[in-house]
């Protein structure tokens, strides 16, 4: 069960100096990721994968991107409290009650709850990663090709139905995501796909400038657009440890919104945004003074921090039991196992105890240092946003350009990326997920490859998948999720359609 | 947005006959009766098709409050941003990394950003003595030579 001899293993490995440095950084990169918009911790871990391959060992590697991760989440209720605009997606929640409260002058102790909620939060994901991970990933070892098949396949549905507004437009990204998968060589027969002449693509196209075009240049373009209109904080933060009776009130607002973004957050694509979601409606439902939310209730801010928390620790279980990741963040770590030579999955825990322990007990350590960073030098985060747009811009895009080229000293790699960035920002433009695009591009290859042996195994014959108990139930359950959503759609459409008829009797003239 | 929506629709309708065509033609589905590397690409090909098409059908008509793809100048600094950042790609090469950078970094702030020339060109050295510093000294990354450095 609870394998203490690993974690202990684990804590030799985070303490080093080297990985207790490169965790302090990643907190402290994500708490500045988190705390200004624009940024998300996708982008930036698409910016650091470069650098990590430069870094020596690969537990240093993933402890600096996981520390970005997590520490996202907490900067990220920053901004939503005191600016009413959330630095991640995750905290969006926050902004309701958040902001109300630091307009009610209460902002330090909306921001000394969220931090507490947070931690406890984290450590509660932490703690139940370090029990659940190892059996799970027992389990996962009786996986064959249909099994992982069936996997990616609920995994990405469910994935790009909870991400985004759109069901359509994410299942259509991680189509395209899949396709982009399968340009170069064929891993299997060898055969050269989609290069159409082009050297540079007969070996497979890269994540990393496939991540950053997507991610950086897309999302910097995007920004552009809107720059100049980020107001700068002239709120004064008086007292930023909330009371005993502000801690009596959220204590099991950050209870249950742990135990819901951890179990949120194992599912594929449930991550930290829907996790804040479903707590703050669950903290709202359960509330004695369900009128006092969107006013300043310190739960709506005490629940949605904690469960974006939970969720962010929780979403490692799968990347690391089952080497699936559920969203765009830990699709780029998949992708640093990856270039480091590790594959992610159930043979991650026995062969590579050390990356595996070192993280979590790195997230251990994290959590404690963000509680720090976030508590006492909450002032320093703050004046973090009186940095202009302006200059941060170019020195991401820079970081960017020179970055993707030093993954391969390809200066093809620079006009790849800059066509993904395009791309990238015209899908956003016309409010295309990008995370589903991602997450089928690193499952692509683990998903034809299953697909591929398995109809190996049966001669050919698609039932495989039906015959074997385990893959049948992920089908069966796949194919159930996309019903019931079918249905809600139908629903809604219906519904939509009924709304608009009384205004179809009577149109109004349109000037052409 | 509407019509951009449709627009899309039809772009990948495009990408997706475009795949349909490689996997069915220039690939192969099945190799002596077992997969072969066309099968799943053509198997994605025809769901983005139909997934196009569904995309299309949902996007007929006009929309109710019609709401444009750029707000009205929203388009120039976006645009010039990816100008200067294609310059950058084209000097690489040729003017090398650092002098590229400090190209970029100028151009950006003087065009896109409306900053003095000063600041622009001094942000723009520090700039490329940091990229200097981190990536060529310390990464030690092979950049390309150019005419300064």
């Amino acid at each position: 069960m609870f394998e203490f001899a690993g974690l202990l293993q684990g804590f030799e490995v985070a303490f080093t100096p080297v990985n207790l440095m490169w965790c302090l950084i990643g907190c402290l990169l994500g708490t500045a990721v988190g705390v200004l918009p624009g940024l998300g911790p996708a982008a930036t871990i698409a910016l650091l994968l470069p650098i990590s391959m430069k870094m020596g060992t690969p537990v240093t590697a993933i402890i600096l991107m996981s520390g970005v991760f997590y520490g996202a989440m907490y900067g990220g209720s920053t901004t939503s409290i005191l600016l009413k605009l959330p630095g991640e997606a995750a905290s969006v929640v926050t902004c309701i009650d958040g902001y109300q409260m630091a307009r009610n002058g209460r902002a330090g102790a909306a921001l000394g709850v969220a931090a507490i909620g947070s931690f406890v939060a984290g450590t509660v994901g932490v703690i139940g990663m370090t029990m659940m991970a190892p059996p799970l990933a027992e389990a996962a070892l009786k996986f064959g090709p249909p099994e992982y098949f069936s996997l990616t396949v609920l995994g990405l549905l469910l994935a790009t139905y909870l991400t985004g507004e759109s069901a359509l437009k994410g299942l259509i990204m991680a189509v395209i995501g899949l396709i982009l998968g399968c340009v170069g060589l064929d891993p299997l027969s060898g055969a050269v796909r989609f290069d159409f002449g082009i050297t540079a693509l007969q070996s497979n196209l890269d994540f990393v400038t496939l991540a950053m075009g997507l991610f950086g240049v897309g999302e910097i373009l995007y920004s552009l657009e809107k720059a100049g209109a980020a107001t700068l904080v002239t709120t004064r933060i008086e007292r930023i440890f909330p009371t005993l009776a502000d801690l009596a009130r959220s204590k099991w607002a950050m209870v249950r919104g742990s135990v819901i973004g951890f179990l949120v957050g194992i599912l594929p694509g449930g991550g930290a945004v829907l996790s804040s979601l479903v707590s703050y409606a669950v903290e709202k439902k359960a509330s004695k003074h369900p009128e006092e939310f969107g006013k300043g209730a310190i739960e709506g801010v005490a629940g949605p921090e904690s469960a974006n928390n939970a969720a962010a620790s929780s979403s490692f279980i799968p990347l690391l039991t089952l080497g699936i990741p559920g969203n765009a963040s830990t699709a780029m770590i998949f992708a640093a196992l990856l270039i480091h030579g590790i594959t992610p999955g159930p043979f991650l825990i026995k062969e590579h105890a050390d990356v595996f322990w070192g993280v979590v007990a790195s997230m251990y350590l994290g959590n404690v240092v963000l509680l720090i960073l976030n508590l006492p030098l909450i002032g320093i985060w703050v004046q973090l946003l009186r940095v202009p747009y302006a200059f941060m811009a170019p020195m991401i895009m820079v970081l960017t350009l020179v970055g993707v080229y030093s993954v391969n000293n390809s200066a093809f790699d620079i006009w790849v990326m800059l066509f993904m960035g395009v791309c990238g920002y015209v899908a956003r433009k016309l409010k295309f997920d990008l995370g589903p695009l991602l997450l089928a591009f690193v499952l692509g290859p683990i998903m034809e490859r299953s697909l591929r042996q398995a109809l190996l195994m049966s001669n050919g014959k698609a039932d495989i998948f039906f015959t074997h108990p385990i893959s049948a139930a992920l089908l069966g359950i796949a194919a159930l999720f996309v019903l019931y959503n079918l249905r809600l759609a139908w629903r809604k459409r219906r519904e939509a359609g009924a709304g608009a008829q009384p205004q179809q009797e009577a149109p109004q003239p349109r000037k052409e | 947005m509407k019509s951009w929506q449709r627009y899309a629709g039809v772009f990948l309708l495009a990408l997706a006959g475009v795949v349909i065509q490689q996997s069915f033609w220039v690939l192969r589905l099945f190799d002596h009766g077992q997969p072969g590397s066309g099968l799943m690409p053509f198997g994605l090909g025809v769901i983005l098709a139909v997934l196009a098409v569904i995309l299309i059908a949902t996007n007929l008509g006009t929309d109710a409050a019609p709401e444009p793809f750029w707000e009205p100048k929203a388009w120039v600094r976006p645009l010039l941003a990816l100008a200067i950042t294609v310059l950058f790609a084209w000097l690489f090469d040729d003017v090398g990394a650092i002098t590229s950078v400090v190209v970029l970094v100028a151009c950006w702030l003087f065009l896109v950003e409306r900053k003095g020339a000063l600041v622009s060109a001094g942000t723009a050295a520090a700039t490329g003595l940091v990229v200097w510093l981190v990536f060529e000294r310390f990464l030690q990354t092979p950049f390309p030579r150019g005419l300064l450095f």
